[in-house]
């Protein structure tokens, strides 16, 4: 059984199939890119993996437990994060907080040991010192730390993805999906972004699961893959074959 | 006996429908429901007390006036109070519409204090009329014609004007309507001076059957809720049905099971409705976004 | 030289240094004195709006963290209320167990109520929250059980050997009660659940995603603001000495709401502050008039423009205007205002600090 593996992963709405027949599997430690034009159904593919949508038809399955059907909280607590295209921060919160929120599943006090937080020895005090020392290591990782008591709605948007990408991190995930982390950026912070998640593999030994607009990215970084169009896969297999598949080639040409 | 519980259930179930309506008309456009939405009526239909018991106006122009100080009212609470909210989250926009409810309240109990008053109406809840063995007041019968007549209007103006499609074009699609060049900011106003209007003809309709006070509003504004929630609160004839069922389920409740009790059947319903159907027996589930 | 270690205790820490260890010494001194530095009369009155604290405080998880409207509280108010009552007359259990009890009926109720809050989107909840008061109303009306509309006189209370009677008995149990209730409120809202429930308000997308089950949070704030309520219903029972279901009336709900969006939404210490001046609006609304100055000139206004029997209800027209102002202006309320008065004073500071050097050597 693979690490991570989808199977006719099918979503409909209405009469409008958004995906169709969609399958793949992702080896442990590797990247794997979804690619496509707009509209081609990656968020999609990315909403019924973590369970926000419930699929049509198609089962998915993460380290041998089936996960489709199951509530996106399950989910995370088996070991899959997400960041979102359109980032979906806690945006009154600090930064501080919102990767706190990351460490959810790691913490267990509850509503009467969180009352009685009454001096650094109860025990509600002593996980939230512990946990935030994690957090504070990953601030570090992202250069996060210079922002760290802000409110996030006050941040520049770079720093915003940054920040849902701490926030992801904070959680020590098996498999990270990132959706368009590069979406609204330059040249450089793009480059600066893919040299990220290269690290995160290489250092942590994270599976990533990565939904690019642009090409050019996604090709440089993944291990393997999957080109979306209308919601159906044209493609699937190492980088370079894919790139120079003609409906690949055919897709980008009419969506650029 | 049961056609005369029903007939009666029509006649109070036409109010809960006009408030549905009012309320559904406003949170169809702008996703919040309006708890000011009785005591704006409430206070129209003090509006038009005064014009007739203080200043002698007949009731045409008396009623006119009212209407159109409704109307204006939606207007200004729109575009004074709404538009101006800083962060116009979900819970903000309804605590705006629960201080202006309790601001209205207020006002009214100040100028007119707690006194019930006798509402003058053309017609009377004691004069009655027989359908076979059917006895019904001809203060019902207005009001039952006067609340189809007008949600006629209102429907006829949703679906036939060119001003009214391009309200309800808003009202599913804010950024389509915006391409289509129908000004967004307009309709809003436009359709909150339209709720507030239905509103009325349901305080005035309420008016002369019970007496005047500042709380006139409070038990229809409660069924209008049950009401929509019944029907769906998205789906405007869906409200008005709902109306109609309240009126009827609950006079039956009322016959039947237990007098006392009769108002709680709203919140009954509402919980049912909630609990197994949140969309409402009309509505339907709009899909997640993200 | 090695750089100070942070320190992670410090985020969450009550009293991060000497400074606020003083200031809380000055202010349980004050409450300790208060009592008997006021009129007799007025101790009523500070009870009544540490009532109010209470309930405040409560509401302010539901709606300030976890965003979601309530427009029922004065239902779960006199849940507990009642509760305690019964538990005494009909049960003979002494008023240590009644309040309690009072708290943990309430929050059953809150529970069950907030069962359907789990599908339910911010507008339909208000609906139901608000159902759901006039209905608590309607039943304790109609039963003969609950003494209906002529209501229920309290039994004498006793903590043990102590008899609660008097209004400085009361003053000390009820405010000892707000201190311990809004210390824990406070570390709820720091810790691990409080966050969750603002991250629900903000994004309930998001906060499942980090694994938080929204269904299982949502209930348990709707759980333990209800119980808050109850708390606070049964204390108001027992300084009032009599209940009845007039005293809970949608009104009185939506002044709860008015006064957590008044004091600023989110903030414990907005809670508090939006609580005290409502209480206190609540229970004078009848005496406008004695306000200096303006009152006599709402009395001249009243008595040529408005009815002159209308004036309590000037109360109402402040309260709707002081939310609808607060939204539109300042949605961190009182709360934010205060923020803003020392960010002031600290600009003010900075400013003396750096002209004072210059000037000395010029």
């Amino acid at each position: 059984m693979s690490f991570f593996s989808v199977q006719g992963l099918t979503k409909r709405f209405g009469g409008l199939t958004a995906l169709d027949d969609v399958s793949f599997e992702v080896e442990k430690g590797s990247i794997f890119s979804v690619i496509g034009p707009n509209g081609s159904g990656k968020s999609t593919a990315f909403n019924c993996i973590n369970g926000i949508y419930k699929p049509t038809a198609g089962s998915i399955h993460f380290q041998g437990n089936k996960i489709s059907g199951l509530s996106p909280s399950r989910i995370a607590r088996m070991g899959l994060a997400r960041t979102f295209q359109n980032i979906e921060l806690f945006a009154s919160e600090t930064t501080v907080d919102n990767l706190m929120l990351g460490r959810h599943q790691h913490m267990s006090t509850g509503l009467w040991r969180g009352m009685a937080m009454l001096g650094r020895r109860t025990w509600a005090a002593r996980e939230e010192i512990e946990n935030r020392e994690h957090v504070e290591q990953v601030l570090e990782t992202l250069e996060l730390k210079a922002v760290r008591n802000r409110p996030v709605s006050e941040l520049p948007y770079g720093t915003q993805k940054r920040v849902e990408l701490g926030r992801a991190l904070a959680m020590e995930p098996l498999l990270l999906l990132v959706d368009e982390p590069t979406a609204g950026m330059n040249p450089e912070e793009r480059a600066d972004i893919g040299e990220r998640l290269r690290k995160l593999r290489d250092d942590l030994g994270l599976t990533i699961l990565l939904i690019e607009h642009h090409m050019q990215l996604a090709i440089g970084l993944a291990d393997r893959v999957l080109a979306l169009n209308f919601g159906r896969p044209i493609a699937l297999g190492p980088p370079d074959e894919v790139q120079s598949h003609p409906e690949v080639v055919k897709a980008y040409l009419g969506d650029g | 006996m049961l056609l005369q519980i029903v007939a009666s259930g029509l006649s109070s179930g036409s109010i809960y429908a006009l408030v549905a309506l009012a309320l559904v008309i406003t949170y169809k456009t702008t996703g919040v429901p309006n708890f000011a939405q009785g005591e704006m009526a409430m206070f129209s239909a003090f509006v038009a007390y005064v014009l007739i018991v203080d200043y002698n106006v007949g009731f045409v122009v008396a009623f006119g006036a009212a209407l159109v100080f409704a109307f204006v009212l939606g207007i200004g609470f729109e575009g004074v109070f709404l538009r101006r909210t800083k962060n116009p989250t979900h819970l903000n926009l309804i605590i705006m519409t629960l201080g202006f409810q309790l601001a209205l309240f207020g006002l009214a109990g100040w100028r007119w204090g707690a006194d019930q008053r006798r509402f003058p109406f053309p017609v009377s809840a004691n004069e009655v009329v027989h359908f076979g063995n059917v006895t019904v007041s001809t203060l019902s019968l207005a009001t039952i014609s006067i609340a189809l007549v007008l949600m006629a209007a209102v429907f006829a103006f949703f679906r036939f004007t060119k001003l009214g499609v391009a309200m309800q074009a808003t009202q599913q699609d804010a950024m389509a309507a915006r391409i289509n060049g129908v000004p967004a900011r307009a309709v809003v106003a436009l359709t909150f001076g339209i709720s507030s209007v239905i509103g009325a003809v349901a305080a005035l309709l309420t008016a002369p059957l019970i007496t005047l006070d500042p709380t006139l509003m409070w038990d229809p504004l409660l069924k209008g809720f049950a009401a929509a929630v019944l029907g769906g609160m998205n789906t405007p004839i869906g409200a008005v049905l709902g109306g109609y069922l309240l009126g009827i389920v609950e006079n039956l409740f009322g016959a039947y099971v237990s007098v006392e009790f009769k108002s709680a059947v709203a919140f009954l319903i509402i919980v049912i409705v909630l609990w197994f159907r949140p969309v409402g027996l009309f509505g339907r589930k709009p899909p997640r976004k993200v | 030289m090695t750089p100070r270690e942070l320190d992670h205790y410090a985020d969450v820490q009550l009293l991060p240094g000497k400074a606020a260890i003083a200031k809380l010494v000055v202010l349980l001194a004050v409450l300790a004195v208060l009592p008997f530095v006021v009129p007799g009369y007025r101790i009523f009155t500070l009870n009544y709006m540490a009532v109010f604290v209470i309930v405040g405080l409560g509401l302010s998880i539901l709606v300030g963290d976890t965003g979601q409207v309530s427009l029922g509280h004065a239902g779960f108010m006199a849940i507990g209320a009642y509760t305690s009552v019964l538990a005494m007359t009909e049960l003979g259990a002494p008023f240590l167990i009644a309040l309690p009890a009072a708290g943990l009926v309430s929050a059953f109720f809150g529970f069950l109520l907030g069962l359907p809050a789990l599908r339910l989107d911010g507008p339909y909840l208000a609906i139901a929250t608000l159902g759901f008061g006039l209905a608590v109303t309607l039943i304790i009306g109609h039963g003969s059980f609950f003494g209906g509309h002529m209501g229920l006189v309290v039994p004498d209370a006793y903590l043990g050997p102590i008899p609660l009677s008097g209004d400085i008995s009361h003053y000390f149990l009820i405010v000892g009660i707000a201190i311990v209730l809004a210390l824990a409120a406070r570390n709820l809202s720091v810790t691990r659940v409080g966050r969750a429930f603002r991250a629900i308000r903000d994004s309930p997308i998001a906060a499942e995603t980090m694994g938080v089950d929204v269904a299982y949070y949502k209930t348990l704030s709707f759980t333990v603001s209800a119980a808050f309520a109850g708390i606070a219903g049964s204390l108001l029972a027992l300084m009032n000495g009599f209940i009845s279901p007039g005293v809970f009336s949608v009104t009185l709900s939506l002044m709860f709401l008015a006064m957590v969006v008044f004091g600023g939404l989110g903030s414990i210490a907005g809670a508090v502050l939006g609580s005290l001046v409502m209480g206190y609006v609540n229970l004078r609304m009848d005496a406008v008039q004695e306000i200096p100055i303006f009152g006599p000139m709402l009395q001249n206004f009243s008595d040529a423009y408005m009815s002159p029997s209308g004036l309590p209800n000037v109360g109402w027209v402040l309260t709707g205007s002081m939310i609808m102002l607060t939204i539109m202006f300042e949605p961190r309320g009182l709360y934010g205002v205060w923020l803003r008065i020392e960010d002031g004073v600290r600009w003010l500071r900075r400013r003396g600090a750096s002209d004072g050097p210059a000037a000395g050597t010029g």
